[in-house]
Parts: structure tokens; C-alpha cells; sequence
């Protein structure tokens, strides 16, 4: 029986058929036999969740732009179909051909958080492949790839892949598999292969290196063979504003998280927020022009036919032309009859028409980053925003007709207090005085404030990267203490479960010793990791424990300046002096201003060859 | 204003296209083919389409009917079809758009095609059969005040059943439209519970929507 037919016998029996079997508008067919480099893009979760990631997109439409080559898309099976397909013999296959991802060249897999590593090692175990790269044999076949943030630190599924691609994809991908054919077919291994590749400015191939470790289990050397680099560079993009964008997206049937036209404004932050990855990983800050972000939407909505355009960057308020841009965005889209999703905005610097404007397009409530619960709190970890900023958009907002508030917090940041967490309790007082202070306040309903706690997570090439995390029993205090400030009933607290926050922290700091245990949590039937209903913490504790590893030295133990980190010979850009000297700052509780007013010297410029601002 | 009635497939992999889904995919497709479609006033103008019958999760089907208006009175209506093939989903095409003729109420029926894979045809062609010549076919239909047992057999009209040599094949009509909707899937079970010969179906297709009279729907 063909794979199609076997697929269709039981897609009926499955949740949201359609996710599984492609035909969506704007997905890429070609005829295989013409194609020389098949590339299986996959995405660590289910279609629902992948099919909403704006890099798969447009990696997906560039590769494809290449006529002899084909990149097709691959998506973790929910767990009925999972079930279906084990029983039945159904290998992992990709949505436009339906042919199994095991016949494909290159495996490619995006990483974006921590918790889906688990869901690599299924989908590699689904495509009936053997999940260690080092029993994949030494056929030039089956590259299997990963990019995203967690590869800064990837170590922990060193074991698992043959390449990580550090940093942005556009230019380096096609390199990679430029490279492949070339060598393909010359009759080349894999192991020649690999070689080659390693010389390729952005890739990192983790077999040519190795670790030794101190008595204390701190890294000692790392060893580099085969001729590899000794430090690994990411890549970036330098003009953002001529870099392929697609035309087009795959438009799925089903509903998907962010199901809408995404258009990118801009990459990386000028903020420097100590405690966000992003922040780092993606400098420096480069923006597209107003035209190219106004063409862009106006051709992906023309071509996918959505009626709702969002703005992707990490803070589109710091682009240079952010008035001009709305106002023209506002304009088409409201001439189409086009939702434009707005991000959270800084409204400090915005005219009154363009206000004017947003006020009739903003459809959802009110939210705020506050992070801390007080000023030095907020200064310590760099978050520019001070109580002024945030009670004047409260204002702005109840004024406007708004009554709910959301804001976001983190517990267990470096140097925080009892008084930093009843700091938050404080912060959400003042909130609800302000609102009933207000004269054209909207009438007839309460204030509402809901506020939501995760357990703050050290990360990686961040200033924070050294520091550890608040233990359970930390955790547990600062939670009880918050819910006893809170004393009114117009205020709502959440918390996110502090246990997914451990598990994040030793999978993004961890060395290659964790592999093993990613393995074997895996075997133990852990995946979806990311999904409440299949998180299970005890599984996890019994990988580590069965694997000799003791969680509190990634998780609570502060790394030290000096000690080799586990992503240290990766070079994302930003130096560690730069990281050292901006930790010993959020000690003093000292902020650092954003790049655009004045540049800290984070060694960015220095790489590229060019200053961030001119 | 030109009020249309299109006519469209849904073959191949597109019948796993929900009827939910389905909705949303028509407003896209209208979006990117352009056509000046006729929005509803009010608080929340909203583009007005309408399918005659929803389709159930799985069935294929060559004669779909969607409603809609166009705004601009000389567009021809050659030319909605093809702006609208341009940018159909693969297995969703469009076979004829015309003026609405009939209302909707006027549709009474709807005709089916499905296959009953088995090892034994022989046997199962008996099976059948001793269902068809009973007096009665009751089945259990789920309605909006609970479970109701429903005699089929008076609505039912057997077009067609052909043994091949893996399956009994059969052509159906059964009420459709506004007021009883009756599925092939109902016939099945009722085959299945009458202890019929181990069989799975396949291959359902809507083939027709028509009218009281038997004349296609329009
Ligand atoms: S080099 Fe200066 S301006 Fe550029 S990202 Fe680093 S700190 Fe900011």
C-alpha cells in the first residue's frame, strides 16, 4: 500500500485531519525527480504551534525558490495519530510529498524552547531513524540539522544532530546544501562532509569537539579535532532591508496559533534587558524600511487572502520611521477591511493623530512587561520602564474606556527581596487608586488586574547567564508572601508551575553530560513538555537521578566568571566581558542605556565591521 | 448587484476539510481572488456567503453550492469562475457559477455513492439486501432533545448496488436540506448492527443535490 493510502485509511479517526495531509493554498509542490537536495523542515510540535513560526516560513519559501532544490514541511503528530501511525507502520513524513523525512538529505529542525527537545528525539524515533547521530552510519544522507535560539547553547542534544546553524539562516542554509550537492555527487561520506561544513562560517559540528571535567564537574577543556574552528560564529544578515521575504504563506485549513500575516519590522533590541535571550542572541538591531514592511504586507495579504496582519520584531516601537509606518499600515489595512494586530506599544513618543488612530484599530486590553515589582528591582535587571510610564498608559487606557489591566512579572530575579515582591502587590494599589481617581473613567464597571508570575529563567549569552536559579522553597516563600499582599479582590494572580521553569533553566544551561538524560526521559515516555497535560516533572527528576546528574548544579549554582561555560567557544557576537561587566552592574542596581543613546560596547560593532547607529 | 450560485467540487485531500474550516478558507479565497463580494451592513460588516448543505468530515463531493453576491452588475459570471479557480485550494474547483434560480428551501434531497470493502461481496450483497427488504430500517439519530429512533426506510431511495469483486458498492438518495438531513453513515450502521458480514466503508461522494421533483438543484 502506498504511504498516501495507508495515511488517508485512518485520517478520519484522528482530531483535525487536515493537519496531516497537506494540499494547503501557497504550499510548494515539485516534481521530485527534477530536485537534486530535499530538505525536511520540521518543527518540534505539533502543526498548530509550527505552522505559526515566522522563520519556518520564510527558510521554507527561499529554499524553495531554488528550483532544484525542496524543503517541505514536518510536524510532531498529536498523540492519536502518533498512536495510529506506530501501529500501522507509518514513518514521519513530510506534508507536500507525503514521502517519508528518512529519504530526505537534510532533516532540519528549528528550536525555539527548551521543552521540545524531548519531541526531536520522538520525531527522529517516528521517521525510523536512530536517534544518536553517531548511529545514523556514514552515508552522505540524512543530515540532521537544527537551528533557532536554544542552539547558542545546544549542548545538551549535541548527541542527537549532526550540525547546528548558529545565528540567522538565509545566506547559511543554502551554503550548507550548496555544499551537499556539490559533494554528493562526487560520492562523498558523511564524515567528509561534515569536514567541509565545519569550515562554514555559522556551523557548528558538535562531534569534532569534546569535554574534559573538573573533580567539581565544572568543564576543564574542551578538545576540537578534524580541523574544526575553536570558536564558532553566528551569522547574520547584514542588510535587512534587501534579505529575501516571502511573497507568500502556507495557508493552513485548520486553525492555527497565530493565524494571520506576519511581517517582520525588525532584528534584534536596542533595550538590553539582562534577563531576555532575544535581547542578545540577536544583535545587533537592524531594521527594514517603512516601504519594504508597507509592500510586504500588502503582497502577503493580497496572496494569502488573510484578513489580520501582525507586526513580528521584539519591540516595534523602536523603529526609526514607527510613525510614518503605522499611520500607512493603518491606513491599508483599514481601506481592505484588514485587523491589524498591534504589539504592546511605547506610546511616550507617538503624535496625537497617530493615537488617535491605534485607539480605533486596538482591540485587545491592556498589557504590561513591568517584570519587577520596584524601581531598583527593575533598574537591577535593566527594564527601562519606570512606575511614571507605566501609570500613564493605565491613564491613557481607562480614559480611553479600558477597566482590565494585564502584567506580567517575574519571581526569583537576581538580588530580589521580600520588599521587590510586595513591591508587585504595591504596584497593582496604586493601579486601581489611579483608575478610580480618574474623572471620565468608564462608568458602571470595576477595575480589573491581573497578574501573572513566571520563575525567572537564567539564560545563555544573557548578563544573567551566570546566575542561579531560586530554588523550589525560594519559590514557594515569595509566592505565599505575594498572594498574602494582595489584599484586594479586583486583583487576580497566576503563576506559571515553577517545576517547568527548573526543567527550562537545566536544559539551557546544561552540558553534553545531559544528553543521555534527555534520552532517557524520553525513553520514559516524556514529550510535549511545553503541554500542561503532558508535562511530567517526576519523569524528568528520574532521568536525571537514573543518569547520575544532580539538577542543582545548572539550576542552582552560580557559574563563575571565570569557569568555562559549556557554550563558550560559540560566538553569538556579544563578548563575555561584556556579559561579566553588565552582571556586576545590575548588582549595583545601575541601569545601561538602550544602544540608540549611547552603545555599551557589547563588541557587536567591533565583529561586523560597523557601528549599530551612526 | 449579481446574487451567484457557484457550484464546486471537493475532491482529494480537501474533503478533510471541516465544514468550520471550510468557512474560513471560502473567505480567503474570496479575498485573494479580488472579486468585489457584497458585504453585510451593520455594527460589523462582514462578507455574506452561504453553503446549501454542510458536508460531512470526509465525503467528497461534485456538486457543492455556495451563495454569494457581487457587487459590480456587468461582471460576467465566466469571469467569477475563473478569478475564483485562480485561487481555489487543490481539490476545490469550481464547475459552473450561475444566477440563483431556486431557493434554498427547495432543496429535498441529496444523492450518494459509497463502497462497503469486504472479503465476501457474496455475502454481504445478502446482508444487504435482507436490510433493504424489511420493513423497516430503524436507526437512532441524535436530535437537539436526545436520542430518537428513526425509521429511514420510506426516505430512502436505492439508486444503485453493484457487487464488484472486493465490495458492494451503492448509490443512494436520502433526505436533504432545511428540515431532515439524513447521512449514508446512518444505513451503514444499521447494516453493521443487523450482524451484516465484517465490511468497511469507504468512498463517500455527494453526487447530487436536488429537488423534490428530482431535477438538480439550481
Ligand atoms: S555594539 Fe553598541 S550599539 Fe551595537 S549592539 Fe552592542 S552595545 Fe548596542
Amino acid at each position: 500500500m502506498e504511504l498516501k493510502e495507508k495515511i488517508e485509511k485512518h485520517l478520519l479517526e484522528v482530531q483535525k485531519p487536515s493537519r496531516y495531509i497537506g494540499g494547503e493554498v501557497g504550499s510548494i509542490i515539485k516534481d521530485k525527480s527534477k530536485v537534486d537536495v530535499r530538505f525536511a523542515f520540521c518543527f518540534p510540535d505539533t502543526y498548530d504551534i509550527g505552522m505559526s513560526h515566522l522563520g519556518m516560513k520564510i527558510l521554507y519559501s527561499l529554499t524553495n525558490e531554488r528550483e532544484n532544490y525542496w524543503c517541505e514541511r514536518c510536524y510532531a503528530p498529536g498523540e492519536d495519530f502518533e498512536a495510529i501511525m506506530r501501529e500501522n507502520d507509518i514513518p514521519l513524513y513530510a506534508l507536500e510529498s507525503l514521502d517519508p523525512i528518512k529519504e530526505f538529505d537534510f532533516i532540519g529542525f528549528t528550536m525555539q524552547y527548551e521543552l521540545s527537545y524531548a519531541n526531536v528525539l520522538n520525531m527522529l524515533d517516528l521517521a525510523g531513524l536512530p536517534v544518536f547521530a553517531d548511529e545514523r552510519g556514514d552515508e552522505l544522507m540524512n543530515i540532521v540539522v537544527a537551528g533557532g535560539p536554544c542552539v547558542c547553547n545546544p549542548e545538551p542534544l549535541a548527541d542527537f544532530f549532526d550540525i547546528f546553524i548558529l545565528g540567522e539562516g538565509e545566506e547559511v542554509n543554502l551554503e550548507l546544501m550548496d555544499l551537499y550537492w556539490e559533494m554528493k555527487q562526487k560520492g562523498c561520506t558523511k564524515l567528509e562532509f561534515l569536514r567541509a561544513a565545519a569550515q562554514i562560517e555559522g556551523i557548528y559540528v558538535p562531534r569534532f569537539y569534546s569535554f574534559e571535567y573538573n573533580e567539581d564537574g565544572t568543564i576543564k577543556k574542551m578538545n576540537v579535532t578534524d580541523g574544526a574552528p575553536e570558536v564558532v560564529r553566528k551569522r547574520i544578515i547584514k542588510d535587512l532591508d534587501s534579505v529575501y521575504y516571502p511573497e507568500n504563506f502556507v495557508v493552513p485549513f485548520t486553525e492555527i496559533v497565530h493565524d494571520r500575516v506576519s511581517v517582520e519590522v525588525l532584528r534584534g533590541c536596542i533595550r538590553g534587558c539582562r534577563f531576555c535571550q532575544a535581547g542578545f542572541i540577536y544583535r545587533p538591531f537592524r531594521e527594514k524600511h517603512t516601504d519594504t514592511i508597507c509592500k510586504s504586507t500588502k503582497c502577503l495579504c493580497e496572496n494569502t487572502g488573510y484578513d489580520e496582519v501582525s507586526l513580528a520584531s521584539l519591540s516595534t516601537s523602536d523603529h526609526s520611521e514607527i510613525d510614518p509606518m503605522l499611520t500607512e499600515l493603518i491606513d491599508y489595512t483599514a481601506k481592505e477591511r484588514i485587523n491589524l494586530s498591534l504589539p504592546s506599544l511605547r506610546v511616550d513618543n507617538f503624535s496625537e493623530s497617530l493615537l488617535e488612530k491605534i485607539k480605533k484599530v486596538r482591540k485587545s486590553g491592556l498589557t504590561f512587561a513591568a517584570e519587577g515589582g520596584t524601581q531598583r528591582l527593575r533598574d537591577v535587571i535593566n527594564k527601562n520602564v519606570n512606575e511614571e510610564e507605566i501609570m500613564n498608559t493605565c491613564r491613557i487606557s481607562f480614559a480611553g474606556g479600558y477597566t482590565s489591566v494585564k502584567l506580567y512579572f517575574m519571581m526569583g530575579l537576581p538580588t530580589e527581596t521580600d520588599e521587590d515582591i510586595v513591591g508587585i502587590a504595591d504596584l497593582a494599589d496604586r493601579i486601581i487608586d489611579l483608575f478610580y481617581s480618574i474623572e471620565n473613567r468608564p462608568k458602571g464597571r470595576g477595575v480589573q488586574i491581573s497578574i501573572s508570575v513566571a520563575t525567572f529563567v537564567p539564560k545563555p549569552f544573557t548578563p544573567f547567564q551566570f546566575e542561579p536559579q531560586d530554588t523550589k522553597e525560594m519559590i514557594e516563600h515569595k509566592q505565599k508572601l505575594l498572594m498574602d499582599s494582595v489584599k484586594s479582590r479586583k486583583v487576580k494572580v497566576s503563576y506559571h508551575d515553577p517545576n517547568v521553569s527548573r526543567l527550562e533553566v537545566i536544559l539551557a544551561k546544561g552540558d553534553r553530560r545531559l544528553c543521555k538524560a534527555i534520552y532517557t526521559a524520553w525513553k520514559k515516555g516524556c514529550k510535549f513538555d511545553s503541554w500542561d497535560e503532558y508535562f511530567n516533572f517526576d519523569k524528568w527528576m528520574e532521568a536525571f537521578d537514573e543518569c547520575g546528574i544532580d539538577t542543582s548544579f545548572y539550576a542552582n549554582r552560580r557559574f563563575d566568571y571565570d569557569e568555562i561555560l559549556p557554550w563558550d567557544h560559540l560566538d553569538y557576537l556579544v563578548t563575555k566581558e561584556f556579559l561579566i561587566r553588565e552582571n556586576k552592574t545590575a548588582h549595583k542596581a545601575v541601569t545601561t542605556p538602550n544602544c540608540r543613546l549611547r552603545c555599551s560596547g557589547c563588541g557587536v560593532n567591533k565583529k561586523v565591521g560597523r557601528e549599530c547607529f551612526c | 448587484m449579481l446574487r451567484v450560485r457557484a457550484v464546486f467540487e471537493k475532491t482529494g485531500r480537501a474533503k478533510y476539510i471541516s465544514h468550520l474550516d471550510l468557512n474560513r478558507c471560502m473567505l480567503r479565497t474570496f479575498r485573494r481572488s479580488g472579486l468585489p463580494i457584497w458585504y453585510t451592513e451593520g455594527f460589523n460588516p462582514h462578507p455574506y456567503y452561504a453553503f446549501a448543505l454542510a458536508l460531512s468530515l470526509g465525503f467528497e463531493s461534485k456538486c457543492e453550492i455556495l451563495d454569494f453576491n457581487i457587487t459590480d452588475d456587468n461582471m460576467s459570471m465566466n469571469e467569477i469562475r475563473d478569478r475564483l479557480n485562480a485561487v481555489m485550494p487543490e481539490g476545490m474547483g469550481i464547475l459552473s457559477v450561475e444566477e440563483q434560480k431556486l431557493k434554498i428551501t427547495a432543496i429535498a434531497k441529496a444523492e450518494y455513492s459509497f463502497s462497503m470493502v469486504t472479503d465476501e461481496p457474496e455475502e454481504l450483497m445478502k446482508d444487504v439486501e435482507k436490510l433493504l427488504s424489511g420493513e423497516s430500517i430503524l436507526i437512532e439519530k441524535k436530535t437537539k432533545k436526545g436520542i430518537k429512533t428513526v425509521d429511514i426506510k420510506p426516505d430512502m431511495e436505492i439508486i444503485g448496488c453493484e457487487k464488484t469483486d472486493r465490495s458492494v458498492d451503492m448509490i443512494m438518495r436520502l433526505p436533504a436540506g432545511t428540515q431532515t438531513n439524513y447521512n449514508p453513515t446512518l444505513f451503514v450502521e444499521a447494516l453493521k448492527k443487523s450482524g451484516a458480514h465484517p465490511f468497511e466503508d469507504e468512498k463517500f461522494v455527494r453526487r447530487a443535490i436536488l429537488c423534490g421533483d428530482n431535477t438538480v438543484f439550481r
